[in-house]
């Protein structure tokens, strides 16, 4: 206390241990309109990689994503307006879930999180740790996917992303013009 | 008992920019794409600016000429750094954001960022002259790892002002501010011993809140102590203040100087909380006397 810093009683610290983070910002029709508002169609490209292809993509970006991305044209009317992806990228403790927009010419146009988890691998990891908790009153529990926190502190790192838009980008390249 | 944490619909957007996941909310019934976009393009323009890893950016063109001529920057560049020197001075060289060259040798930051010549603790060699120029008397290598994220919120938030949302949030990787709600906003900070468990401790209403700690390892550049090593940092440390520029500087001078740092926490109206995860459990210390009109204690702390 010399210093003017007083002690917490840290048993009210723990009364709210709230659950993992987690969050969807955008639902991938809704990230379709917000980079291409001007689209009248949005038209499924089918995605037929060989394994030559996909030798190709592991060299640009490792790890490659867990399961292959989603691919749509933007079109309006009969012009087309660029291409859309819908991609995830997982760590070791994230789930990270994105789009990106190019376009006609295959510039990005933008890049939007989708979805963010932070569970991955800690909640099995942290059950006997966070048992301490159980029989306390969870005054504020945090619904995963529903409520909202604002946390003050770092998140995880967000280089996977970074990788997966180089990934998507080379992916691009080997697409078919339409 | 703080009363329901969402009371109003938040709309959110996140993108990656500086590094991390930065998340702007506005009231749903004022979420419009242009607001949104206005905030990360404001969050860009420093990420351009600011970036050590940036080779066209203002740190990258002072560490290439400075010392020889000086060299204009953008007015927000200058006024990031004209803190640091401030807090610099404040401080007694404690905060510094010349230590770029050290970061470099560490593997936080790449090996451009280290500047040819530059050596940290040269905060006095750093001139900031007028009409936006900087000046240097050696060598310099700045990295602003340790304010600039804060500052990026702070012109976000200007941004969602200046285009007419009514409120908002903006968080840049767990350095965030709030503007304009009714509602307190409550926040939670990382467990510093487990950070998948969020601790509530207090709510905000137009402030900045900042949190430091090495939970998953990144490079805090102020953290670098007077032996030029970065010091082990087992706890986090939370302060609350009126920009989150001011909260994120703040979070550096607490861990370097925490008996000085009160006097200068209550200078810049701020709060700080310092956790500390310890065989024993969790240890918490705040500088926090009481509830302002910017921050609410939980009622259990406020007792």
């Amino acid at each position: 206390m010399h210093d003017g810093w007083r002690v917490l009683p840290i048993a009210a610290l723990v009364l709210a241990p709230a659950a993992v983070y987690a969050t969807e910002y955008l639902s991938v029709e809704a990230a379709q309109r917000a980079a291409f508002p001007e689209a009248t169609a949005f038209v499924p490209v089918p995605l037929n990689l060989d394994a030559e292809a996909r030798a190709r993509l592991a060299e640009v970006a490792h790890p490659p994503g867990a399961h292959d991305p989603r691919v749509w044209r933007a079109m309006a009317g009969g012009k087309l307006l660029g291409t859309f992806y819908a991609d995830a990228v997982i760590g070791k403790q994230e789930y990270i879930g994105y789009s990106l927009a190019l376009d006609a010419a295959g510039h990005v146009l933008r890049v939007d999180i989708l979805d963010y988890r932070e569970t991955h691998g800690w909640e099995i990891r942290n059950a006997s740790w966070r048992a301490q908790f159980t029989g306390k009153s969870a005054t504020d529990p945090v619904e995963v996917g529903r409520d909202i926190a604002n946390i003050s502190g770092a998140t995880l790192s967000c280089h996977h992303v970074t990788d997966g838009v180089r990934r998507l980008l080379a992916l691009n390249a080997l697409l078919p013009r339409p | 008992m703080p009363s329901s944490p969402v009371p109003e619909r938040w709309s959110r957007r996140a993108q990656v920019s500086l590094g991390t996941l930065v998340e702007v909310a506005l009231p749903a019934a004022a979420a419009t794409e242009p607001r949104f976009a206005a905030a990360f393009a404001a969050i860009a323009h420093v990420h351009r600016k600011m970036s050590p890893h940036h080779p066209r950016s203002d740190l990258a063109r002072i560490a290439r000429g400075a010392h020889r001529r000086a060299v204009r920057v953008d007015p927000e560049t200058y006024a990031v750094l004209e803190l640091a020197k401030t807090l610099a001075a404040e401080t007694g060289g404690a905060f510094d954001v010349t230590v770029a060259p050290v970061l470099s040798r560490q593997g936080l930051l790449p090996a451009r960022a280290a500047g040819r010549g530059a050596r940290s603790g040269q905060m006095q060699a750093l001139r900031l002259e007028r009409g936006l120029r900087v000046g240097a008397d050696v060598p310099l290598a700045l990295d602003l790892g340790g304010i600039a994220k804060g500052h990026a919120v702070d012109r976000a938030i200007a941004a969602l002002r200046a285009a007419g949302a009514p409120s908002g949030l903006v968080n840049a990787g767990g350095d965030l501010a709030v503007f304009g709600s009714e509602n307190w906003m409550p926040i939670r900070v990382r467990h510093p011993g487990n950070p998948a468990v969020l601790l509530w401790l207090f709510d905000v209403k137009d402030a900045g809140v900042a949190t430091s700690a090495d939970y998953f390892r990144e490079g805090h550049s102020a953290l670098v102590g007077r032996n030029r090593r970065l010091r082990p940092f087992p706890g986090s440390i939370t302060v609350i203040a009126p920009t989150c520029m001011l909260a994120d500087a703040l979070t550096k001078v607490v861990a370097l100087q925490p008996a000085r740092a009160r006097a200068l926490l209550a200078r810049y109206r701020a709060h700080a909380f310092q956790l500390d995860a310890g065989e024993d459990g969790l240890g918490a210390r705040t500088t926090c006397m009481a509830s302002t009109a910017h921050l609410r204690l939980l009622p259990a702390l406020a007792a």
